[in-house]
């Protein structure tokens, strides 16, 4: 921009600036955006008036200035003022709203934000030096000359993580911490003793009592057969087994070694699958509702199991079909499908509630499988269409020679291949359910059917408001499957996710 | 298949017949229906396959077809039709217990009550045109009430048995454009705040999350930076926690005097921030949380993208004298824009639509006043409809919640097309 543009842009802003201040003195306001402040408010003849004068101001611009057009200057210049103005606005109206005691029992230190600052300072005057004298001393000997820039850039982007990593897990730091604390009560004005800053002010958990009594309270009474403890010991042992041909094939191992990798997982699904069918809610003889917490887990895990498995079954079929198929009315099916998938299934829920309590189907996880049967569809069919169409016809026609049908060509050659494919749509669909919170509220209505995320919403509602540890220990092991499976099929499972919403 | 699906009905209405006369009144489950129609289904399809083989083609599809018509297609006819009735927790189509009057004598079509029907079954102020349901007898069937003449009803037919109660039936109602009338002329206390808090809500969080996922994603793209796999992995995190349960975890650090955030808040000398008591900071917190939640995908989704831009074209910006900047304007961003367009749409109309974080962390509240009952300060469009429909406060409106659910599918809709228009997802490269 020319300099008269800057020129122009600078003069605008002090006038903004001065307006502002006048207007809203004059009428005694806190400092606001015109045109937002004056639309919310009501006082239109500020808003029109404001408006007019960035026209005018544009269209004298547009005389001045050479190269740019001043109409957008103005426009442009005047946009970002007032999201400026109004952010300010906005910040001063929630400063106004918190009141001026620290709460009661904390830790309070005046000012304390800028030890943190002036920490940070030195933190960066200290990386500096370091790539400074690094650099320099390494160039001294190798008569090379680098620049000090990327090792400092570097340097200010791991302090720019570790703040952020911090930041990110330290609320994951509190619920664990909280989970091994039976007498941490939210509302507690308990002091703890301690000579360190963090811990005194309950930041940082003190570690003098820990204790299991709150995940001993989620498995109270408990009954567990001696053949279920053999299967659960089986599927940890296969479970074992797997990660350690994992190891030893990732240190270059032979194909035998990945066969054997994938039936270990098969057998620890199928282990699982025996514990999740056949344990029952008269296994549960504790007293309160969270001894049947182990019971909500191996409900979420039956549904979302047996989610998966149906979306794999209703999407292959339908998927393979519109990649390969070529009959009249693919086409539009197809985009029949997509349009259907724009209706949010749970914009339906009052229909799926009555055609539930009609088919007597509430309080079942069958109601509820079906009811999520219908969200998967659409998706998994699109994306397993695109993948068959990756995989290249090569094999299908050289099978159709050797006297293949279509559907032996499909279940012999297709299906096997698609493995990684399904297991993404398993995943997803695994993944979505066991965090669905607003169907199974509807349809789950009995204790002993809750899936994780509604028994914990019981923690947090109502009655036992006041269970935090229960409820942190709880947290903490209704996370694991799902941290267990993404963290396990991390790269696999985010490249599909990725993918596919790319194509979405 | 229809032709099958009135056979598996008519079968089940034989079943039906059969269980009650049998002594279970409540007949068998109704879900009954779904499997006698698959049993004639079935053979059926064999059949058709035999005489028409081009129809095969087509039974690779059908699985997905009866499920996306049974499980979504149906509740989507079924929630247009509610929302021009006014279906509701009160006017549920069901019978009303408290309304059991005895009934008398019977003689053909008329039914003489032991009680005034008016108070007794609780009319209103004609019992004429109103339906009621007769038990007797194991028993149970239907009628509508044709003349009144004191105690005795005439009804539009004889019942087949000798009734001993009579209940009047909750019925519902067509009742036209009523219910967007009530949701257009209450506006200004629902329908607009909760649209433009809807609208600024998936914004602001498709592009707060975007600007850190791509702020993280340039980042840790460079490869000389150590540790940046673990960096990766740490901050995963939030998207690896199932949100239900991280969302409410937010809900007890929040807390105004005890959460753990205004404790870390507390040693900076930050005053206690009323994070989900105030209008104004709930909002913020909200948009915190999603934040928090939604920055590791955005991060995930640039590193993909960024890891398909080859190097060659950097070190050929380099060659010809490009700094970093440069190669970052002129390269990473137009490249990164192609694959971000559809991500941040479709981010947009999941966030539009993301009941979990406002229903698990503020409920919708705190309340406003002013405003409807169901719509408060955090409310969404779409929790303002489970609101209306589901909860206490909005009295079981069935009926009014589907209507509000029809406007945001309208909405979703408008979105959605032009997320396809702009991304180009629905064509087919290579085919015709």
């Amino acid at each position: 921009m020319s300099r008269r543009g800057w020129l122009s842009v600078l003069l605008m802003a002090a006038a903004y600036f001065l307006a502002v201040q006048g207007y809203y003195g004059a009428v005694g306001e806190r400092p606001n955006s015109f045109l937002v402040y004056g639309l919310e408010r009501g006082h239109y003849g500020v808003a029109l008036a404001f408006a007019l004068a960035v026209v005018l101001v544009g269209l004298a611009l547009r005389r001045w200035l050479e190269d740019e057009d001043g109409l957008r200057v103005a426009l442009w210049t005047a946009g970002v003022l007032e999201l400026g103005a109004y952010t300010w606005g906005l910040w001063l109206e929630l400063a106004s709203r918190v009141q001026p005691h620290p709460a009661f029992g904390s830790v309070f230190i005046p000012s304390g934000w800028r030890y943190v600052l002036a920490g940070y300072v030195v933190a960066v005057l200290v990386l500096f030096v370091y790539s400074w004298v690094v650099i320099k001393v390494g160039n001294r000997l190798t008569e090379r000359r680098r620049p000090v820039r990327p090792l400092f850039g570097q340097a200010l982007t791991h302090l720019f993580m570790w703040t952020l990593v911090v930041l990110v897990y330290y609320p994951v730091l509190q619920v664990v911490s909280a989970s091994f604390d039976p007498r941490n009560n939210l509302f507690s004005f308990r002091k703890v003793e301690s000579s360190w800053l963090l811990v005194r002010a309950k930041v940082l958990p003190s570690f003098s009592n820990v204790s299991w009594a709150n995940y001993a309270k989620l498995v109270d009474g408990v009954v567990i057969y001696p053949w279920q403890w053999a299967v659960l010991a089986l599927a940890l042992g296969l479970l074992l087994a797997a990660l350690l041909l994992a190891l030893l094939a990732r240190r270059g191992g032979d194909e035998a070694l990945k066969v054997w990798h994938g039936r270990a997982l098969f057998g620890f699904a199928a282990a699982l699958f025996v514990l999740v069918v056949f344990l029952s809610p008269d296994q549960f003889t504790g007293v309160g509702t969270e001894s049947k917490f182990l019971l909500w887990v191996r409900n979420t895990l039956l549904v979302s199991g047996s989610s998966g498995l149906l979306a794999i079954a209703l999407t292959a079929t339908a998927g393979y079909a519109f990649a390969r198929f070529d009959f009249p009315g693919r086409y539009p099916t197809l985009l029949t499908f997509i349009f259907i998938q724009m209706f949010p299934g749970f914009l339906a829920l009052v229909a799926i509630y009555y055609l539930l309590s009609w088919l007597d189907l509430l309080n079942t996880f069958t109601g509820l499988l079906l009811a999520y049967s219908g969200g998967i569809i659409s998706f998994g069919s699109w994306v397993y269409k695109g993948y068959v169409e990756s995989l290249g016809r090569s094999l299908e026609e050289a099978a159709y020679i050797d006297g293949a049908t279509r559907w032996q060509a499909f279940t012999r050659i297709v299906l096997p291949l698609s493995a990684p494919m399904f297991v993404f749509i398993f995943l997803l669909q695994f993944v979505g359910t066991y965090s669905e919170f607003i169907m199974a509220n509807l349809v789950l209505t009995g204790v002993d059917k809750w899936t994780v995320g509604l028994g914990l919403y019981s923690f947090t509602t109502g009655q036992f408001s006041t269970k935090w540890g229960l409820f942190a220990a709880a947290s903490v092991l209704g996370s694991l499957p799902i941290l267990l499976i993404f963290y396990g099929f991390q790269q696999y499972f985010v490249s599909g996710y990725t993918a596919g919403a790319v194509k979405e | 298949m229809v032709v099958a699906f009135m056979l598996g009905a008519a079968t089940f209405w034989a079943l039906e017949s059969a269980a009650i006369a049998a002594g279970r009144p409540d007949g068998v489950p109704n879900w009954w229906i779904l499997v006698t129609s698959a049993a004639f289904l079935l053979p059926i399809l064999v059949f058709l396959g035999r005489t028409f083989p081009f129809l095969t083609d087509w039974y690779y599809l059908l699985p997905a077809i009866v499920f996306l018509l049974v499980f979504t297609v149906y509740p989507i006819v079924l929630t247009v039709y509610l929302a021009f009735t006014n279906y509701s927790g009160m006017r549920n189509g069901f019978p009303d217990r408290s309304t059991e009057t005895p009934v008398v004598a019977v003689d053909g079509p008329r039914i003489t009550l032991g009680a005034n029907p008016l108070t007794s079954l609780g009319c209103g102020e004609t019992c004429v045109g109103q339906q009621l349901e007769l038990v007797g007898d194991g028993h149970r069937a239907r009628f509508s009430v044709v003349d009144v003449s004191g105690r005795a009803l005439t009804l539009d037919r004889a019942p087949g048995f000798t009734p001993e109660y009579a209940y009047r039936i909750n019925a519902y109602h067509f009742i036209g454009f009523k219910n967007f009338v009530f949701i257009f002329q209450n506006a200004s206390k629902a329908l607009w705040p909760v649209f433009v808090w809807n609208v600024v809500f998936a914004a602001f969080t498709v592009l707060s999350t975007a600007l850190l996922g791509l702020l993280l994603g340039v980042l840790l793209n460079n490869k000389e930076l150590k540790l940046r796999n673990l960096y990766r992995t740490l901050l995963i995190i939030s998207w690896a926690l199932p949100g239900v349960i991280s969302i409410q975890m937010w809900v007890a650090l929040l807390n105004k005097q005890f959460g753990a955030i205004n404790r870390l808040l507390g040693l900076l000398g930050i005053y206690p921030i009323p994070w989900l008591l105030d209008p104004l900071w709930a909002k913020v917190s909200v948009l915190m949380v999603n934040l928090w939640l939604g920055f590791p995908y955005m991060m995930t989704a640039t590193l993909g993208a960024l890891s398909t831009i080859p190097d060659e074209l950097y070190e050929a910006a380099k060659v010809d004298g490009a700094s970093g900047l440069d190669a970052f304007q002129f390269i990473t961003l137009p490249l990164l824009k192609t694959a971000f367009v559809p991500i941040l749409l479709a981010s947009f109309a999941y966030n539009f639509n993301n009941f979990n974080i406002i229903y698990l962390l503020t409920g919708g509240g705190p309340a406003i006043e002013g405003q409807l009952s169901t719509a408060q300060a955090t409310d969404i469009l779409i929790s303002w409809a489970y609101k209306t429909a589901f909860r206490a406060e909005g009295q079981s409106a069935y009926g009014l919640g589907a209507a509000i659910s029809l406007v945001i599918f309208v909405l979703t809709v408008g979105i959605s097309l032009v997320n396809f228009r702009v991304s180009g997802a629905l064509r087919e490269e290579g085919r015709r």
